[in-house]
C-alpha cells in the first residue's frame, strides 16, 4: 500500500510487457518453429504452477493463513477435467484398440474388471459439466472446511496442520483403487479435448495461451481486489485479527471468501495443468506438494502478486535443469533455498532490488533514510 | 435313508449302535498294530542307526534322495535325531573331506578358539573326529561347506520330528505336533494320540489332544461319532476347527442328517463367538500398542511444538537420526560398518560379538540414539530455529527445508536403500493367551511408552531443569528478567524433544523400515496426536495417542480396510477439532492470542 | 517417383559412406536412460542405471552397435510421474535418442507411453508388471503375470497348499495380478472360501477386487497379521504377497513376531529380489519364497561370467555408482538382456530406425542371457525361464524349481475359466 507510485507503475508496465510476450509473441515464435513444442509445453506447466502459487500467496501473503491444502484443490481441478478427458479417449484407448472395450470405459476400469460406467462418471461426457465441476467441487469443499475451521477460530499453525491432514486424507482416498479414480496411476493417455488432438502442437499451444490468459486474469482480478476495502480488511486480518474482530468486522466471513477464492484459482490451475502434462495422479495431492508451492511463493516474495509468479517459474525452471544436471544435489538446493529465504530474505527475490539499492545507498552514504527503511517494510506491507 | 444302510445286521436298534462300536474296535486294534510296528521300526533297519541314516542323507547326491532318506527316520525315537536335525537347520553340520578324499559329515560345537576353530564330532557315531595321529581335531566352519537344506527338506525333517515331538518336553512343540496330526485327520494316528492323552498333564496339550481326536473323529463313518465330536469341538471352540466345521456343514452327510448339521452349526457359532471375543481383545491390545507408538513418536514433538511453539517439520528426521544410530550401533557390535559419504570413506571396526552379547546392542543403542538426536537437535536449534521463536509459520517452512536436506544427507551417507536392522530375539517372539497374540515387541513398546512418559514427567516436575523449562515456556520475558538464561534453556529443551524423537527412532527400527524417508511416514500422525491432545499439555498427548490408536485399530477391524480406517480417523480428528479447537485438555491462559 | 530415386540414392550414399567406414567409426549412437535417481523410487531404480552403464561399456568395448559406440543420455525421473513424461519428451524430441531404457513403476510407464506413441519412439521396460498392455512402442523384457505369479501358484499347489491369502500394495500391479490369480486359483478348483483377503463385487456381481490392500509406506500390519493367523489356523496356507519394497520390513517383522514362519505359513513375494533384500531383516525372511526369471544363484557359465564381469567393472565405474556389497537381480538382468536384444535387432535390421528395429525384434531374436536363453516375441514380450527360489540368510535364493521357455502373455484376464 505504501509502495511509491513509481514502483507500482514499473510493475504494471513490466506485467503488461510480460503478458504480451507470453500471450502473443511466444506462441507466434512457436508456430513458426523458432521455439520448440517441448519448451512451450514446459512453460505452460510453469504458468499453471504460477496460478497455484498465487492461490497460496493470496492466503499466506495477504491473509496470514498458511494453507497446505492448495495442492489438493489443484489436483481436484485436474481430476475433474481429467474425468472428461478420460471419457474422450473412447475408442483410441489401449483396450479399445485391442477390441476389448466395446463400451469405451476408461482403461483402468477395464483393468479392474468393471463392466459398466459408474453413475457419477456419466455426466463428465459433457465438457461444460466438467468445467463446472472444476469450480464447484473445490469450491464446496473449501466452503465446508473453511466454514467449520473459521467458525471455531482455527488459525495460525493449527490451520496449517489441519489443512495438511485434509490433504493427506484426500491423497489416501485418491490412492485407493476402489475409489474408481484410477488409484495410484491416476489418469493418463489423454487424446482429445474439445475436438483437438492433445498429442499435436496446435492444441498444446492453445492450452499454453489459455494458461497465460488465465494467469493474467487472476493477476488483474487479485490486484483490483487488493485495492478495494476488502483487500484492506484482508491484510488487517493478517496483521491483527483480534483488532479487526473488535472493530466489528466478521473476520471469519472474509477469511472464508478468500479461502474459497484461492481454492478456485488453484483448481483452475490444476485443470489447465492436466492436459498439458498428460496426466494426473494422487502424488500431486500430497502435503509436500503444497509445501513446495509455499517455497515458490517464499522465494519469489510473498505478499506481492508478481513474487509468486516469479518464484513458481524460477524454482521450476531450476528444478528442470537440476534434475537433469545435478539430480543428487537437487534436494539440498531446494531445502537450502527454503532455509536461506526464511532466515535471510523474508521478502523473497522481489525484495532483492530494493535491498541491494538500499544497501548501495547506505554504502555510498547518501542520506536517504526513507528508502533505506523500505525493504524491511516490504516484507509485511506490499 | 433306508437304502443307504448296509444290508447286514440291520433293522434292530441294537445293530444300529453296535455297528460303529465294532468298527471302532477293529479300527483301534489295527491302529495299535501300526503304532507298534512304527515303534519297533528301528529294528527293521537294524543295520542303520539314526546317526548312520542321517549321514547317508547328508552324503546323498540329489535333493529327492535326501528327502527320502530323512523320511525313513519317521517313527524313530532316538534323541540324536533331534540334535542332529536341529544342528542341520542351524548350519552347524559340515562335510569334512580328508586328505585321502573320504568325505565325513561332522558337527561343529563348542566355543570358537583364536583361530575360529571348533570341536568336530562325527555324525555317524557321535565320536570326536580324529586326525591321522589319532588326536581329536578342531576344524574351522567357514573353511568347510555347510550342509544345505531347503524348505522341502525341512518339511521332511518336520514330519520326523512331529512324532518325536509328541513326547518332547517342549510344550509348544508338543502342541504343534499334536495339531499337525489332528489337522491331517488321519485315523491311523488315533492310537498314538490316545496313548499320549493318558500321559499328558499340561492343560494346553490336553486341549490340543482333545481337539485333534475330535477332528479325526469327524472323518468317522458314523454320524453319532461325528456328533459327539462336534459337541466336543463346540466345547473347545478352537479357531483352527472353523474350516473343518464349515466342511462338515457343507458335506452331504450333514444334508442328509439334520441333527448332524445342527450340531455342526452350533459348534461353528460357538467358534465364531470365540473369534469375535478374540478380535475384540486383540483390537484393544493392538490399539494400545499403536497408541504407544504414536505416543513415543509424538512425545518429543509435544515438547518442541507444545511447550516451545516451534513447528518442527524435521521432527521425523530426528526420528530417523535415532534409527540410523541404532543401525550403526548394531553394526559396530557385529562385523563393523563402512560408509562412503560424499566421496570420503569412513569405517567403523566391529566387535564381532555373537549371541546374547550381540543382541544386547539394542540396550546400548537406546541412550546413544537419544544422545545423537539431541545433539542434532541442538545443532539445528542453534543454526536455524533460535531466530524463529516469534515466527511459528516461518519455523514450519525453515524446518521443512532442514528436513529435505537431512533426508538427502541420509541418502548420501547410508545409501538410498533401506538399511537392515535385525530385531534381537527378545523382541521378536510372542506370547499367545487364548488365541490373542501379544507380540513381545508390542508389549515392550507399551512398557517403553509408559517409562518415557514417566521419565519426561520426572524431568519436567522434579528437576531444576524442568522448573526452568516450565518457567521459560510460560513467560520467556519474565523468566529472562529473573535471570534465567533463556537461550540455554531453549537449547536444552529442544535437545530434549529431539532426543525423545531419537529414542522413538531406535524403537521404530525394531518394527519397521530404517530408510531416508522413515520420518515422513510419521510426521502427520505426530502433529495430529499433539494437536488433538491439546498443545502444551503432556497428559493430553497421552490420552490422544491412545485414543487415536484404539480408534484406528477398531475402525480397521470394522471396515476391514486399513486405509478407510485411517481416513475415517483423520476426518474424525478434523471434526473433533471444530468442537474443541484447543484439543482435549485446554491449557488455560488469559492471553488473547493463547 | 523422384522421391523414390532420391531415397535409393541416399541409401546408396549412406552405404558408400559406411564402406569407407573407418573415418566414421568413432560415431556414437544416443541411448536414453530414464530412471528415478532421486525420490522414493531411487531405492530400486538406481541399480538399473548402473547396470545400463555397465552394459553400454561392455558393448562399446566389443566394438559398439554396428560400429557405433553407445552414448548414454541419463535423465532423472525423480520419482515424479509428470517429470517422467517431461524427460521422455526431452529424450525423444530434443536429444533424439535411438532407444530408451527405463521406467520402473506402472504409472511412470503410463505417463511415458503417449510421448513414445506420438514420436514413434521405443522403450525397453524391465520390471515385472501387470500386463493388459501391448504397445508397439514398448518392448517388455519384464515378467508378465504368467512368468512370475502363476508359476509360483503352480508350485505352491504342487506342494499341497490348499489356502491362499492375497495381500498387496494398493496399485495397479497387485490389483491386476490378484484378479488374475483369483481366476487362476478358481480354475484350479480352489474354493472361494479358501482364498483370503476379501473380495468386492460390483452391482452386477462381478468380482472387481480381490485381496487385501495397504497403501505405500504402510507401517502397521498388526491387524492383517492377526487375520492371516486366524485364516491359516487349520489348513495348509500360503500368503501371496505383492507388497511393494519398503512395506515388506514392517510386514515381515510383525509376521515373525506373531510366530508365523516359512515352515508353517510361507509367503511368496513378487517384489523382493536380491537388491531389495539388502534392506530387509534377513533373519525374519529365511525360507520365504520368491519367483523371478533370474536369480544371482542361477547356475551356468553365462551367469557366472556376467556376475564376475559386473563385479570387475564396479571399481572402474563412474562416481555415484555404489561400489560395495552389490548384487544382481532380475530387473537388472532384464535391462542387460534388453540392451543386447536391441543391439541384435539393430544389427539384423541394419538400421537404428524404430520401425525396422521393431520388425527385427518381432521376428524372434534370441540371446543367451545370464538367466538362460531369452527370445523376443511378436507381441513385444520375451520368452524366458522362470525360477522359484527360497531366501537364504545371506540374501541369495536357493532355486527350488525351474520352468524353462515360458512365453510372455500380457492378456490374462478372463483366460482361466
Amino acid at each position: 500500500m505504501s509502495a511509491p507510485a513509481s514502483t507500482r507503475r514499473i510493475e504494471i508496465i513490466a506485467v503488461a510487457i510480460a503478458a504480451i510476450l507470453v500471450i502473443v509473441v511466444l506462441p507466434l515464435l512457436n508456430a513458426h518453429g523458432f521455439i520448440s513444442n517441448f519448451t512451450i509445453n514446459l512453460w505452460g506447466k510453469y504458468l499453471c504452477f504460477a496460478l497455484l502459487a498465487i492461490s497460496v500467496d493470496l492466503l499466506w501473503g495477504y491473509t496470514g493463513l498458511l494453507s497446505l491444502g492448495q495442492a489438493m484443490f489443484f489436483s481436484i481441478g485436474g481430476y475433474m477435467l481429467g474425468m472428461h478427458l478420460m471419457l474422450m479417449i473412447g475408442e483410441l484407448g489401449v483396450y479399445a484398440q485391442a477390441g476389448k472395450n466395446p463400451l469405451g470405459l476408461p482403461d483402468f476400469m477395464v483393468f479392474l474388471g468393471h463392466t459398466f460406467l459408474p453413475a457419477f462418471w456419466r455426466p463428465f461426457y459433457s465438457f461444460g459439466f466438467s468445467a463446472l465441476m472444476v469450480l464447484l467441487l473445490p469450491g464446496v469443499i473449501a466452503l465446508v472446511f473453511g466454514f467449520l475451521a473459521f467458525r471455531s477460530r482455527i488459525k495460525g499453525v493449527y490451520f496449517s496442520i489441519l489443512t495438511q491432514a485434509l490433504t493427506y486424507g484426500g491423497s489416501l482416498m485418491f490412492f485407493r483403487n476402489d475409489m474408481l479414480m484410477g488409484g495410484n496411476n491416476g489418469f493418463t493417455d489423454f487424446k482429445l479435448l474439445l475436438g483437438g488432438d492433445l498429442r499435436n502442437a496446435v492444441p498444446q499451444r492453445n492450452l499454453f495461451i489459455a494458461s497465460a490468459v488465465a494467469l493474467l486474469l487472476v493477476y488483474v482480478g487479485c490486484r483490483l481486489l487488493n485495492h478495494t476495502k476488502f483487500g484492506l480488511v484482508q491484510r488487517a486480518i493478517r496483521d491483527g485479527e483480534n483488532r479487526v474482530l473488535f472493530s466489528g468486522y466478521a473476520a471469519a466471513s472474509f477469511k472464508l471468501f478468500i479461502f474459497v477464492l484461492s481454492a478456485l484459482i488453484a483448481s483452475v490451475g490444476g485443470a489447465l495443468y492436466v492436459p498439458q502434462v498428460g496426466g494426473i495422479n494422487p502424488s500431486v495431492m500430497t502435503p509436500e506438494k503444497s509445501l513446495e508451492a509455499v517455497v515458490w511463493v517464499a522465494v519469489g516474495g510473498r505478499g506481492t502478486l508478481v513474487g509468486p509468479i516469479i518464484g513458481a517459474i524460477s524454482v521450476n525452471a531450476l528444478r528442470s535443469w537440476a534434475t537433469r544436471s545435478i539430480p543428487d544435489l537437487w534436494p539440498f538446493l531446494l531445502g537450502g533455498m527454503f532455509i536461506i529465504v526464511v532466515l535471510f530474505l523474508p521478502g523473497g527475490l522481489i525484495s532483492l532490488p530494493g535491498r541491494v539499492s538500499g544497501w548501495w545507498k547506505r554504502r555510498t552514504a547518501v542520506v536517504a533514510v526513507e528508502s533505506a527503511e523500505k525493504p524491511a517494510v516490504v516484507t509485511t506491507t506490499p | 435313508m433306508l437304502k443307504k444302510r448296509p444290508p447286514l445286521l440291520l433293522g434292530t436298534p441294537l445293530a444300529f449302535i453296535a455297528w460303529p462300536l465294532i468298527m471302532n474296535f477293529f479300527y483301534r486294534a489295527l491302529c495299535r498294530l501300526a503304532w507298534l510296528a512304527l515303534l519297533t521300526g528301528a529294528s527293521v533297519h537294524a543295520a542303520d542307526t539314526p546317526r548312520q541314516i542321517i549321514t547317508k542323507a547328508i552324503l546323498a547326491e540329489s535333493d529327492d534322495a535326501r528327502i527320502a532318506t530323512i523320511g525313513s527316520l519317521v517313527g524313530q525315537g532316538d534323541e540324536s535325531i533331534k540334535i542332529l536335525l536341529a544342528a542341520w537347520k542351524e548350519d552347524a553340520l559340515f562335510v569334512y573331506t580328508a586328505p585321502d578324499g573320504t568325505r565325513t559329515p561332522v558337527q561343529l560345537t563348542g566355543e570358537k578358539d583364536a583361530k575360529e576353530a571348533q570341536e568336530a564330532w562325527r555324525v555317524d557315531d557321535g565320536q570326536p573326529l580324529k586326525d591321522a595321529g589319532g588326536q581329536p581335531s578342531r576344524l574351522v566352519g567357514s573353511a568347510l561347506t555347510a550342509v544345505e537344506h531347503d524348505s522341502n527338506l525341512r518339511r521332511a525333517m518336520k514330519a520326523v520330528l512331529d512324532l518325536l515331538d509328541l513326547s518332547t518336553t517342549d510344550l509348544e512343540k508338543r502342541v504343534r505336533a499334536i495339531q499337525t496330526i489332528g489337522f491331517a485327520q488321519n485315523p491311523d494316528k488315533i492310537a498314538a494320540l490316545e496313548a499320549r492323552s493318558k500321559l499328558e498333564t499340561a492343560p494346553k496339550a490336553k486341549l490340543a489332544l482333545r481337539e485333534a481326536l475330535a477332528l479325526i473323529a469327524l472323518k468317522d463313518q458314523s454320524d453319532d461319532v461325528k456328533i459327539a465330536a462336534l459337541v466336543e469341538l463346540k466345547e473347545l471352540h478352537t479357531i483352527s476347527s472353523t474350516d473343518f466345521l464349515k466342511a462338515t456343514i457343507a458335506s452331504p452327510e450333514a444334508a442328509a442328517n439334520p441333527k448332524l448339521a445342527q450340531a455342526a452349526r452350533s459348534a461353528l457359532s460357538a467358534v465364531d463367538n470365540h473369534i469375535s471375543w478374540v478380535n475384540f481383545f486383540g483390537t484393544i491390545f493392538r490399539g494400545l500398542s499403536l497408541g504407544s507408538i504414536l505416543l513415543v513418536v509424538a512425545l518429543g514433538l509435544a515438547i518442541t511444538f507444545g511447550l516451545m511453539g516451534v513447528i518442527n517439520m524435521a521432527h521425523g528426521e530426528m526420528i530417523a537420526v535415532g534409527a540410523y544410530t541404532t543401525y550403526v550401533v548394531q553394526n559396530i557390535f557385529g562385523t563393523g560398518l563402512a560408509l562412503s559419504p560424499f566421496g570420503m570413506s569412513i569405517s567403523f571396526p566391529g566387535f564381532h560379538a555373537t549371541g546374547w552379547a550381540y543382541e544386547s546392542y539394542f540396550i546400548f543403542a537406546l541412550p546413544l540414539s537419544f544422545l545423537t538426536a539431541a545433539i542434532a537437535g541442538i545443532a539445528m536449534e542453534r543454526t536455524v530455529i533460535q531466530w524463529l521463536y516469534r515466527r511459528p509459520l516461518e519455523s514450519l517452512l525453515a524446518t521443512w527445508g532442514v528436513s529435505l536436506v537431512l533426508q538427502q544427507f541420509f541418502r548420501r551417507v547410508f545409501g538410498s536403500n533401506n538399511v537392515q536392522v535385525s530385531s534381537p530375539s527378545y523382541l521378536s517372539d510372542n506370547w499367545t493367551f487364548n488365541d490373542i497374540i501379544f507380540g513381545w515387541n508390542r508389549v515392550f513398546v507399551i512398557g517403553f511408552a509408559i517409562a518415557i512418559v514417566f521419565g519426561v514427567w520426572l524431568v519436567l516436575t522434579r528437576t531444576s531443569l524442568g522448573l526452568l523449562i516450565r518457567a521459560v515456556m510460560q513467560n520467556r520475558n519474565m523468566a529472562s528478567c529473573m535471570g534465567v538464561r533463556t537461550e540455554r534453556v531453549n537449547m536444552l529443551t529442544f535437545g530434549l524433544g529431539s532426543g525423545l524423537a531419537g529414542l522413538a527412532g531406535a524403537f521404530l527400527s525394531q518394527i519397521g523400515n530404517v530408510g531416508p524417508s522413515l520420518g515422513q511416514n510419521y510426521i502427520v500422525d505426530c502433529f495430529m496426536t499433539v494437536v488433538v491432545g491439546g498443545v502444551g499439555n503432556l497428559p493430553g498427548t497421552v490420552v490422544s495417542a491412545f485414543g487415536i490408536g484404539l480408534a484406528d485399530q477398531s475402525l480397521q477391524q470394522i471396515l476391514l480396510n486399513p486405509v478407510l480406517g485411517k481416513i475415517t480417523v483423520l476426518i474424525a480428528i478434523i471434526l473433533f477439532l471444530q468442537w474443541r479447537p484447543a484439543g482435549i485438555f485446554v491449557t488455560k491462559s488469559r492471553s488473547l492470542e493463547g | 517417383m523422384i522421391n523414390k530415386i532420391t531415397k535409393i540414392l541416399s541409401v546408396g550414399a549412406v552405404a558408400l559412406a559406411a564402406s569407407f567406414g573407418s573415418a566414421r567409426a568413432a560415431d556414437t549412437v544416443k541411448v536414453g536412460v530414464l530412471h528415478s535417481l532421486s525420490g522414493t523410487m531411487a531405492i530400486s531404480e538406481v541399480s538399473l542405471r548402473d547396470i545400463l552403464l555397465f552394459t553400454a561399456d561392455e558393448i562399446n568395448a566389443k566394438g559398439g552397435v554396428m560400429g557405433k559406440k553407445i552414448e548414454l543420455v541419463i535423465v532423472d525421473g525423480a520419482s515424479d510421474w509428470p517429470t517422467f513424461a517431461e524427460k521422455a519428451k526431452q529424450l525423444t524430441e530434443q536429444d533424439k535418442v535411438a532407444v530408451t531404457f527405463g521406467c520402473w513403476t506402472s504409472v511412470s510407464r503410463k505417463y511415458v507411453l503417449p510421448v513414445l506413441e506420438k514420436n514413434n519412439a521405443l522403450l525397453f521396460y524391465p520390471v515385472q508388471y501387470e500386463g493388459e498392455e501391448e504397445s508397439q512402442n514398448v518392448f517388455y523384457t519384464a515378467e508378465a503375470v504368467n512368468q512370475q505369479a502363476t508359476p509360483a501358484v503352480d508350485y505352491l499347489l504342487k506342494q499341497g497348499y490348499t489356502k491362499f491369502y492375497l495381500l498387496g500394495t494398493d496399485y495397479v500391479y497387485p490389483q491386476t495380478t490378484n484378479l488374475v490369480l483369483l481366476e487362476y486359483l478358481l480354475s484350479k478348483k480352489v474354493p472361494l472360501a479358501n482364498i483370503g483377503g476379501g473380495f468386492k463385487k460390483d452391482d452386477k456381481g462381478v468380482i472387481t477386487n480381490a485381496g487385501k490392500y495397504t497403501p505405500f509406506s504402510h507401517t502397521d500390519y498388526q491387524q492383517i497379521i492377526a487375520e492371516i493367523k486366524q485364516f491359516s489356523a487349520g489348513g495348509k496356507t500360503a500368503v501371496i504377497s505383492t507388497l511393494n519394497g519398503d512395506t515388506n520390513v514392517p510386514f515381515f517383522k510383525e509376521y515373525a513376531a506373531a510366530g508365523l514362519t516359512a515352515e508353517t505359513v510361507p509367503v511368496v513375494s513378487f517384489s523382493i529380489s536380491e537388491d531389495e533384500f539388502r534392506g530387509l531383516p534377513a533373519k525374519q525372511l529365511v525360507g520365504q519364497l520368491g519367483s523371478w526369471t533370474y536369480f544371482q544363484s542361477v547356475p551356468g557359465k553365462a551367469n557366472a561370467d556376467f556376475v564376475a564381469n559386473f563385479k570387475k567393472w564396479l571399481p572402474t565405474s563412474p562416481a555415484g555408482v555404489v561400489k560395495e556389497g552389490r548384487v544382481t537381480c532380475s530387473p537388472m538382468v532384464l535391462s542387460y538382456e534388453g540392451m543386447y536384444l536391441w543391439k541384435a535387432a539393430v544389427e539384423k535390421a541394419g538400421s537404428f530406425e524404430v520401425d525396422k528395429v521393431r520388425a527385427a525384434l518381432k521376428s524372434g531374436l534370441s540371446f543367451e542371457g545370464p538367466g538362460g536363453k531369452v527370445t523376443s516375441q511378436p507381441n513385444m514380450h520375451m520368452t524366458k525361464t522362470v525360477y522359484i527360489g527360497e531366501t537364504k540368510a545371506d540374501g541369495q535364493f536357493k532355486i527350488l524349481s525351474t520352468i524353462p521357455n515360458v512365453v510372455g502373455e500380457p492378456w490374462l484376464k478372463g483366460k482361466f475359466k
